[in-house]
């Protein structure tokens, strides 16, 4: 699944950053590598997203937030 | 994703070179380093007061602030390099920053570099500072936002990630001055006996194929390159100049082989990854948690300012603060240092040139032309402070951050991201402080295409104008046309950036957002003070010649008869302005108003739109305060006269043109200053053609029906 059909505040660890080559290398670099622990913090309007990443803050807009695929964290 | 590096910005961008003095050329040069918003700019204010100057780095476009930092081992000079998430430059920018620590062929490389790391946000600057680890350079790790940490229950262990990097740490608050002595020595030690930090390997599928490159590298390009950093840019298929394009080849290849089998398989995600590996190692072995570390007060913040519910009306609350603040707390400010200058100043100065025997001409050079003309510059000084201030509490603060999610898909509608909306709200009040708040963009495309759509966005100076012609010849329907006119400058700011997008800013790709948050904080009044002072000094440097010289040049132009008349004592019909304006007045025709009365008008508004109102009634010989009364009938038969029986359609389209063009000679010289002469000049020829496109079409079709 995608952050935004996660529920809010759930602990969830990132698996894949999809999307072209330019787009995963930017992410990458913030952070977002497979294993990567994320949470949505709050929701926006038109779908974007407030993300914990770690200690860090990243707002997303829905596009970017549906190529990130997340999976539940069990610790 | 230009635009996820938000602050840094905010210290004056200036177009132009002014290292003068305030930097000693011998002294050992120190760059600070960093990720956006971990505090480095605050440091560089810290240790350098306001010993500081901006300037473009030699031979490219990207200015950066030095300045001069009084150390106890002797004067240092501090280079702020552009704040950057990585050393893979996708932006010039971050180019630079890159350059700088990796290129040894560069003029003024730096002899060490302190790079700041956010202790609350240790992975992403542990990123970075992997990176700059693998350039070789000499490091001090300069540990920022260490009380943040701690209020959030982490504790970084300065001393075991000291051993692991290779170099120096120091924990510090730069904001409030904490640790700086401990930087002082770390930073003379490092100069005084420079090694190279520590390695962080990347894993034993990435190291093997390092290795094998590493043995075919040509001794030209190492002598110019770090060896490690080379490897790895060349594996990850970067570009370097000078590579023979068979090493080229061959680490393409090597890095092929890394991902083979992998369809979304790319060498510099892979080493990215292995970065990250590595960053999370040292993380588990020097930060220790307390408590629930997870959410954080500052989250609970942002459930609030940013929900779907309650971030639009609080967004536009805080944007109708800043417009009130930039108008009408301005206001009085503006009216009494006009005041002193045009009262004791201009007359005592007067008073003065009389007393030595000056004469007529000399006193109304002095007084009515340069004194005028610093008193206009000096009008705008409490307005730009104000707006310097509002700058750097909204982004100290963290706020701007969560605006420019809030607007953002509306902003992205001409290519533009959300914090774009901040000048443009504030041009609605003056287009001058507006046009210098584009430095809160990071991305230089995004500065110049907002800063030439800022002259767009009908500022109150225009307003006046508005009311004046539109209740002479509208009636009850004055408040309908002046409304339109606000829509139109909406409309001109949305249809100009979709053009301009299209044509000149084609290049410019909607990129997604990724924006990074920085944590609410208290902005400190010493680093609000610093940042307005610089900021402010830089706009009376170089606007201030722009304004004063514009104000004298007209005074002189009025000033000079022409036929009738003696120097400084003409009607202005018959001086050089009034000739200049009936010269133009023809090309208005095909727009209903060509008057030399209008042209004059239109003339004064390209000087400031304040001074329309008063031009016009001068041009009729009427003084300002003759009111409707006489001025009113005035006004009207002239555009009975030019429009051929349209009046109407003739004053919408003078009020179109008034909407569209250059705004105010300050717009130009705070444009002048941000983006430079080129595409200033520019701007004002689209201001020019759009405005009298728009003024002929809304008068030939208006006059169809009317």
């Amino acid at each position: 699944m995608t952050p935004r059909e996660a529920t809010t505040g759930a602990a969830m660890r990132l698996s894949r950053v999809t999307g072209d080559r330019r787009h995963r290398r930017r992410l990458v670099e913030l952070g977002f590598v497979p294993g990567a622990d994320v949470s949505v913090i709050a929701r926006g309007v038109n779908g974007g997203l407030i993300l914990a990443l770690g200690d860090a803050r990243v707002a997303v807009d829905a596009g970017t937030a549906a190529t990130l695929l997340v999976e539940p964290s069990h610790d | 994703m230009t635009d996820v590096r938000p602050a840094k910005t905010l210290l004056a961008k200036s177009c132009c070179d002014e290292h003068t003095g305030t930097v000693d050329e011998r002294a050992p040069r120190v760059a600070l380093a960093g990720n956006p918003n971990v505090g480095k700019s605050t440091l560089f204010n810290t240790l350098t007061g306001a010993r500081q100057s901006v300037g473009n780095w030699p031979g490219k476009t990207v200015s950066v602030a030095r300045g001069t930092w009084r150390a106890s081992g002797g004067d240092v000079t501090l280079i702020d390099l552009p704040g950057t998430y990585s050393l893979l430059p996708g932006s010039p920018d971050e180019a630079l920053t890159r350059d700088v620590l990796v290129d040894h062929g560069m003029d003024g490389r730096p002899d060490a570099v302190v790079i700041a790391v956010d202790a609350a946000n240790l992975a992403r600057n542990l990123y970075l500072l992997a990176q700059v680890m693998e350039t070789g350079v000499p490091l001090v790790v300069a540990l920022t936002m260490v009380d943040v940490a701690r209020a959030r229950g982490v504790r970084v262990d300065a001393d075991r990630l000291s051993a692991l990097v290779g170099a120096p740490v120091v924990p510090m608050v730069p904001r409030r001055g904490e640790g700086l002595d401990a930087l002082d020595r770390a930073v003379a030690e490092a100069l005084a006996n420079p090694r190279p930090p520590a390695v962080p390997p990347l894993g034993d599928h990435v190291e093997p194929a390092l290795a094998a490159l590493a043995a075919e590298l040509p001794a030209a390009s190492t002598a110019r390159f770090p060896a490690r950093w080379l490897s790895i840019a060349l594996i990850t298929g970067e570009p370097v100049p000078g590579v023979p394009d068979g090493t080229a080849a061959l680490a393409r290849d090597l890095g092929a082989a890394l991902v083979d089998g992998d369809d979304l398989g790319d060498p510099e995600v892979l080493v990215a990854e292995q970065r990250y590996a590595w960053v999370h190692k040292v993380i588990a072995d020097v930060v220790t948690r307390r408590g629930d570390t997870r959410t954080t007060w500052s989250d609970r913040v942002d459930r609030v300012l940013t929900s779907r519910w309650s971030g639009a009306p609080i967004f536009l609350a805080v944007m109708w603060g800043v417009f009130v603040l930039t108008t009408k707390a301005a206001a009085p400010l503006t009216a009494a240092l006009q005041a002193l200058i045009d009262g004791p100043v201009a007359g005592a100065a007067g008073g003065a040139l009389t007393a030595i025997g000056a004469g007529a001409p000399v006193r109304g050079l002095v007084v009515d032309g340069i004194i005028a003309g610093v008193g206009q510059l000096l009008g705008f000084v409490p307005l730009m402070a104000i707006m310097f201030v509002l700058l750097a509490v909204l982004e100290d603060s963290g706020y701007l951050a969560r605006a420019a999610f809030v607007v953002d898909r509306l902003m992205r509608l001409i290519g533009l991201p959300g914090r774009a909306f901040l000048p443009l709200i504030v041009g609605f009040g003056c287009n001058v402080p507006a046009v210098a708040g584009t430095r809160i963009l990071a991305d230089r495309r995004h500065r110049l295409l907002t800063g030439l759509l800022v002259p767009f966005v009908t500022c109150s100076a225009r307003l006046t104008v508005y009311v004046l012609v539109a209740s002479v010849f509208f009636g009850d329907a004055a408040g309908t046309v002046v409304f339109a006119m606000y829509v139109l400058s909406i409309a001109l700011v949305i249809g100009i950036g979709l053009l301009l997008r299209r044509t000149l800013f084609r290049g410019m790709a909607g990129e997604p957002l990724v924006l990074d948050l920085p944590p609410y904080r208290l902005p400190t009044l010493r680093l609000i003070g610093t940042q307005t002072w610089v900021k402010l000094r830089a706009f009376l440097r170089t606007a201030g010649g722009v304004i004063v010289a514009t104000v004298t040049l007209v005074w002189l132009l009025s000033s000079i008869p022409v036929g009738q008349g003696t120097f400084g004592d003409t009607p202005v019909e018959h001086s050089v302005y009034g000739v200049a304006a009936r010269t133009a007045a023809p090309a208005f025709a095909p727009a209903g108003f060509g008057d030399w009365h209008n042209s004059a008008a239109l003339l004064t508004g390209f000087v400031a739109k304040e001074a329309v109102v008063s031009t016009t009634a001068q041009t009729y010989s009427m003084s300002e305060s003759a009111g409707d009364g006489e001025l009113a009938p005035a006004l009207r038969a002239t555009f009975d006269r030019t429009s051929g029986g349209h009046p109407l359609p003739a004053v919408l389209a003078f009020l179109v043109f008034l909407l569209a063009y250059t705004p105010c000679m300050a717009t130009v010289a705070a444009q002048w200053a941000e983006m430079g002469g080129r595409l200033t000049l520019f701007g004002i020829g689209m201001q020019l053609t759009v405005a009298w496109l728009l003024a002929v079409a809304v008068f030939q079709l208006g006059s169809l029906f009317w």
